[in-house]
C-alpha cells in the first residue's frame, strides 16, 4: 500500500511537470498530450491522497487501541496494588487496635486469619479449638458479654484480657467463615 | 501519513489550476471562460474571508481550519498557474 502511494505521488508530480517543460505548446499533438497528462496527474494525486488518508485513519485507530490497552493494564495493576494495600492496612489496624498485646503474636494471629490454616484439617470439628468455639457460641446465645466469655471460657482475665479478646476474635473468624 | 495526504491533495489542486491554464490556452473563448471562472473563484474567496465565522459553523470546521484552506487554495492557484505560465 505504501509503495502504491509513493509511486502514485511521484507519478502525479512527473505527469504534471514533465509534459509542460518538455513539450512544445504550439504543436497541436503536444498540446493534446499535455492535457491528457495533466488529467492523469490529477487522477494520480487524488488517488494517492485517498490512500494516504485511509492509512492515516488506520494509524489513528491503532494508536487509540494501543492507548486503551495501556490504560487497561495500568488500571489492573493499580487495582491489585490498592487491594493488597488495603488488606495490609486492615491487618495493621487490627494489630494496633489491641494495645499491650505482643505484636508478634498479633501478627501470627492475623496470618492465621488470611492463610488457609483451616484447610490442614479435614473438618472444622477436628480442630483443637472447636470445643472452645462451641462453648463460646453457647455463651453468646445465653446473652453473655464478651468480657465474661474472655474471662470465664478462655480463662484470660486480668493482664491477659487484651490477648484474650484477640484470641476470641481469631476463633470466631476461623469457624464462622 | 496525514502530511502525505494533505500534500497529495495540495498537488492535485495545483495540477487542476495548471489544467485550467491549459484550457485557457486552447482558444480565445476558452480563455474568457477561464477568466470568468477565476473571477468567480476570486469573489468566492473574498466572501469566504468576510464570512469566515458563519462559514465555519456551516461547514462544521474551526475558523483556523477554514482560513488555512483559503490560504492553501490561493497557494494552489499561484503555484498551478505559475508553473503553467513559466514553462
Amino acid at each position: 500500500m505504501h509503495l502504491k502511494l509513493f509511486v502514485l505521488s511521484a507519478s502525479s508530480v512527473v505527469l504534471w511537470l514533465a509534459p509542460l517543460t518538455a513539450l512544445d505548446k504550439t504543436l497541436d499533438i503536444h498540446k493534446a498530450l499535455q492535457g491528457v497528462s495533466l488529467t492523469a496527474a490529477i487522477a494520480c494525486a487524488v488517488t494517492a491522497g485517498n490512500i494516504a488518508r485511509e492509512l492515516s485513519e488506520q494509524g489513528e485507530i491503532e494508536a487509540i487501541k494501543t492507548r486503551a490497552i495501556t490504560a487497561d493494564v495500568i488500571d489492573e495493576i493499580s487495582t491489585s496494588a490498592y487491594i493488597s494495600q488495603q488488606q495490609r492496612q486492615q491487618e495493621a489496624e487490627l494489630i494496633l487496635a489491641s494495645p499491650g498485646v505482643d505484636v508478634e503474636e498479633s501478627r501470627k494471629a492475623q496470618e492465621a486469619i488470611y492463610s488457609n490454616n483451616l484447610q490442614d484439617y479435614t473438618s472444622a470439628s477436628e480442630h483443637p479449638d472447636y470445643p472452645i468455639y462451641l462453648e463460646v457460641c453457647k455463651s453468646r446465645e445465653a446473652g453473655k458479654s464478651t468480657t465474661w466469655i474472655v474471662e470465664n471460657i478462655l480463662k484470660m482475665g486480668g493482664r491477659k484480657f487484651s490477648d484474650g479478646k484477640v484470641k476470641l476474635q481469631t476463633l470466631l473468624n476461623q469457624f464462622e467463615e | 501519513m496525514r502530511a502525505m495526504y494533505l500534500a497529495n491533495y495540495f498537488v492535485a489542486g495545483c495540477i487542476a489550476f495548471s489544467l485550467l491554464g491549459w484550457v485557457a490556452s486552447l482558444h480565445p473563448y476558452a480563455f474568457r471562460a477561464v477568466l470568468c471562472v477565476l473571477a468567480a473563484i476570486a469573489i468566492g474567496w473574498g466572501l469566504s474571508w468576510l464570512l469566515d465565522f458563519s462559514l465555519s459553523k456551516l461547514l462544521k470546521i474551526s475558523v483556523a481550519d477554514l482560513q488555512a484552506l483559503l490560504i492553501g487554495g490561493l497557494a494552489m492557484l499561484l503555484i498551478g498557474l505559475g508553473v503553467f505560465l513559466c514553462t
